[in-house]
């Protein structure tokens, strides 16, 4: 009886509970990428630049110890607009909630470039981004647009496409 | 050895979860884990900060979520809330008039006039009914929350803490925010049917919520909702009657409640965001007077005597149009108009009009109420890294009416059970006002969040003031945080208060024909007895508190209310001409008592809430989350007002200060594994008291369970049954109460104040189907 107590209190421990949306959001930043074949670049280190962090130090804290494609993770932050043309380079692009106009910019700014988008900024999705975070009844969501992934040679794998939406065409 | 192995799969354990960060851990997870993992609730009200959940909140916050409201099998939003929220009472009333209709409901024993509510943001305009008989709420008008439908809100937020410096008049107890489902929930149709133990009571309802997703996130939700509720019958005795006999109805009244929504954001590209709400309310309520033993007046129509059914027919209408866009890179707009109308309708069946004898017609159209209000505000907000600063310009337009009814309706001692309003109650009155306010949160640092506001008003009939409110958090450590906020507060006197009057006749329980009323405070009535023009209610408020959050599973809040209310306006008990010149001008008016509104009291809210919430995670299929809530509540009042109180007993003081339970305790419970889902909740709700011909009775405090057993069918179909107080508790009886209207044996058997009603258990059955 007692080992039973103590392997629920272990078991119990190990798993997660409530969580802030922030939190989710941070871990599904990366967490995608693992669904997803980017093109080859040759890189020591997967890089997540964060546009307008308002996560405190929730990447660095979360990224620290974690491999993506088997490269340690590299956090870069970014507050500026201008610097998006010099990013070097990067895998993800994660943008916080910003203005529509400021969005627009960012996006035509990497349209070519073969960077996976997030965002949770909303109509992300329809407006050009590839992945959109989004919060339904306490859930998160995610939203995909499969033709600008593509433009991007990002390769999605049909695990993360089964339980996102599905967003087609580039606006 | 034994031993050995578990102590070291304990520490290995404990070795392998310390070398990994929560959020480490939670990267490992699956992603569809992370999909389904729910997480805290944000909150909207009581500041700017966009970015904050209720437990980071400066100011004490409960939040009711959608899956809650799923869990309870409850059909009103009202009953929802007293499931939910401890502290908040909504007694079910019966033979009280209007009050039957529209229930009143109270945060911390504050009437419900002093919670102001509000629709993602949006000021709600409050019903038409004035509650003036002896119920829990006497004396406000409030807002109608039966007008709302529960399948196409998101989350409730009730802010436990004044905010008049934030949102203007009436946020004095706290702030009922109701957001409503916004883009990406699926569509649904609920189904659901229950009955009382008792064999009564039979409630139907079907509703439907349908999503049609537009551009860049924009939605167009429809809800459409009826339900039907059948009347209990908790009546006791008649012995006014030859035969004593089941001659009343008592209990829950009859109604049809239909409410139509539209809910709609387009979004541009430009991130501009035109946004509406349309919603329309038509409710057809019946509940009855007390019966009328024949008489020889009532003869010629009624050879048995009668019982009047009062009929209410409600329509309530809320139209929101708006604007918001964004100026530059940290400023956004916000222009919208708030419309809001209820119309309150009085007829009174199967009854008739004792001064017109054999003439009088059984059916009356008594006349009604209405209420509007209109709200245009537009706002500024501005977000930058370390701060976030709103302003805002704010105009208000309100319009009250009571139409006259038939004439049969009013004439001499007016249709029984409920006289119509008479031509000399007829107003059309308006007024109108205007805000300027001001909101910023500043992040001092880490740990410090400080929040202000300022707000100035210019009522065009009540004295201009300015109202302010600064709350301060600090994190002690990552695991506490201290908060606390000191604000004041104002109330308008409703339009209502100011201008509502009718009198109306009955048989009292002395068996003998009385005739009283509701005078304004500018009639000769009422100035006579002492009344002068009502100013507003202002008030001062202290909120303390911590929260403490050993890991992310517990959570502990306990906060400590303070709130002073100047100048409370109270609705006199019926007072009695004491001097000459007052029992002449009673006697000009037929009458034998009189009530009105006067600004006569200081009431002084102290109270604490406590919340300890836990998740119990026992496998991947299964989780066990548990919460103690607690409130508790002391309102003492004193007179201010020598001539409106003092020649009267201390019924008003009676009812506030001990008419409701002064604490509140819930534990809830919810246990999931797989598709099935069960919830037990387990509320006490404490003692209380109601003054009956001068004497004080006593209620005992009562424990009340609830279940609710849910199962997904499939991954679209649920079917749950349970139901509330399913252990049938009942209040006791008036001890010792030797009447035949209200008494141990007499036809009222228990007390209106009642927290939790006296209709018994109601078991329920339902069907939800996504689609």
């Amino acid at each position: 009886m007692f080992k039973i107590i103590v392997s629920i209190f272990i078991f119990s421990i190990s798993l997660f509970s409530y969580e802030t949306e922030n939190i989710l959001k941070v871990v599904i930043v990366g967490k995608v990428a693992k669904y997803i074949t980017f093109p080859e670049k040759a890189s020591k280190e997967f890089v997540i630049t964060v546009y307008k962090n308002r996560c405190g130090t929730l990447f660095d804290d979360t990224y620290r110890n974690i491999k993506i494609k088997n490269k340690p993770v590299k956090i870069n932050y970014i507050d500026n607009i201008d610097n998006i043309d010099n990013l070097g380079y990067t895998d993800i692009l994660y943008i916080s909630k910003i203005t529509s106009s400021k969005l627009s910019e960012i996006l035509k700014k990497t349209n070519n470039k073969d960077i996976l988008t997030i965002s949770d900024n909303r109509g992300f999705a329809e407006k050009g981004g590839v992945i959109q975070i989004y919060f339904v009844s306490q859930q998160l969501k995610l939203k995909i647009n499969t033709q600008v992934a593509t433009n991007k040679n990002l390769k999605i794998e049909p695990i993360l496409l089964r339980i996102a939406d599905i967003v087609k065409g580039n606006q | 050895m034994r031993y050995l192995n578990i102590k070291r799969i304990f520490f290995s354990s404990l070795f392998l979860i310390n070398s990994l960060s929560a959020n480490e851990k939670l990267f490992d997870e699956d992603i569809e884990k992370l999909l389904s993992i729910t997480t805290e609730s944000k909150v909207d009200v009581g500041s700017r900060d966009d970015e904050r959940n209720y437990l980071s909140s400066n100011t004490p916050i409960d939040v009711v979520t959608n899956q809650q409201i799923k869990d309870c099998g409850l059909t009103s939003l009202i009953d929802v809330l007293r499931y939910y929220v401890a502290g908040f009472n909504a007694p079910e009333t019966s033979i009280a008039d209007g009050s039957d209709h529209v229930r009143a409901y109270t945060l911390m024993g504050m009437n419900p006039d002093q919670i102001l509510v509000l629709i993602n943001g949006k000021r709600v305009h409050t019903s038409a009914l004035l509650h003036v008989n002896n119920t829990i709420g006497r004396g406000s008008s409030h807002v109608d929350l039966d007008t709302i439908s529960l399948v196409s809100i998101d989350r409730i937020e009730i802010l436990r803490d004044g905010a008049a410096a934030q949102y203007g008049s009436d946020a004095i107890a706290g702030v009922i925010n109701i957001i409503l489902k916004g883009s990406g929930y699926s569509n649904i149709l609920n189904v659901q049917s229950g009955i009382r133990k008792a064999g009564d009571g039979e409630q139907l309802e079907a509703n439907l919520f349908m999503s049609i997703p537009l551009k860049y996130d924009g939605f167009v939700n429809f809800t459409f909702d009826a339900k039907k509720q059948n009347q209990t019958q908790r009546a006791g005795l008649d012995h006014r009657v030859e035969i004593p006999r089941v001659t009343t109805h008592v209990g829950i009244p009859d109604y049809k409640n239909y409410i139509a929504s539209v809910y709609t954001e387009i979004l541009q590209e430009n991130g501009t965001n035109i946004y509406s709400q349309l919603s329309v309310e038509h409710k057809d309520s019946e509940a009855s007077a007390f019966f009328r033993p024949s008489n020889e007046i009532s003869k010629s129509l009624y050879s048995d005597g009668f019982l009047p059914i009062i009929e209410a027919k409600i329509m309530d209408y809320i139209g929101v149009i708006g604007i918001k866009g964004e100026l530059d890179d940290s400023i956004t707009w916000d222009l919208s108009n708030s419309y809001g109308l209820n119309n309150f309708h009085y007829f009174v069946n199967n009854s008739m009009n004792y001064s017109l004898d054999a003439s009088s017609p059984e059916k009356f159209d008594n006349g009604s109420l209405s209420f509007t209000q209109n709200t245009t505000t537009l706002e500024f907000k501005k977000d930058d890294d370390r701060f976030k600063i709103a302003g805002g310009l704010e105009f208000k337009y309100e319009n009250y009416k009571i139409k006259k009814g038939d004439y049969e309706s009013y004439i001499g001692t007016g249709s029984e059970g409920f006289a119509g309003y008479g031509p000399e109650n007829e107003v059309d009155v308006d007024r109108d006002n205007y805000a300027i306010y001001i909101d910023g949160i500043y992040h001092l640092s880490e740990k410090i969040k400080l929040e202000s506001a300022l707000r100035y008003e210019n009522y065009s009939d009540a004295q201009e003031s300015t109202t302010s409110k600064v709350a301060i958090s600090y994190k002690l450590t990552s695991k506490i945080m201290l908060r606390g906020s000191g604000s004041t507060g104002f109330r308008v006197p409703s339009l209502a208060q100011s201008f509502y009057s009718q009198t109306s006749s009955f048989i009292d329980s002395n068996n003998e024909l009385t005739t009283q009323g509701t005078f304004r405070v500018d009639h000769e009535v009422s100035k006579s007895l002492g009344a002068k023009k009502l100013k507003s209610e202002k008030s001062k408020h202290l909120t303390i508190g911590t929260v403490f959050r050993p890991n992310k599973k517990t959570s502990l809040t306990v906060d400590y209310s303070y709130i002073v209310v100047r100048d409370k306006i109270v609705l006199t008990p019926d007072l009695s001409p004491r001097t000459q010149e007052q029992k002449e001008i009673f006697a000009k008016y037929n009458l034998s008592a009189a009530r009105f509104f006067a600004n006569a009291a200081r009431m002084t809210t102290k109270g604490i809430n406590i919340k300890l919430n836990h998740q119990y995670i026992a496998s991947r299929n299964s989780t066990f989350d548990f919460g103690v809530w607690f409130s508790y509540s002391k309102n003492s009042v004193k007179k201010t007002d020598d001539i409106s109180l003092s020649n009267s007993n201390n019924s008003t003081e009676i009812m506030i200060e001990s008419g409701q339970p002064k604490d509140s305790l819930k534990l809830l419970t919810k246990y999931k594994y797989k598709k099935l889902e069960t919830t037990l909740n387990i509320d006490r709700y404490g003692s209380y008291v109601q003054l009956m011909n001068d004497e004080i009775y006593k209620f005992n405090a009562t424990w009340i369970t609830d279940l609710n057993i849910a199962y997904k069918l499939t991954k679209n179909i649920k079917t749950s049954f349970g139901g509330i107080n399913i252990f049938d508790a009942m209040p006791n009886k008036w001890d010792n109460l030797d009447g035949d209207l209200y008494g141990t044996n007499g036809i009222k058997q228990y007390s209106r104040y009642s927290p939790f009603g006296y209709s018994g258990a109601y078991y329920y059955i339902k069907l939800s189907m996504k689609f």
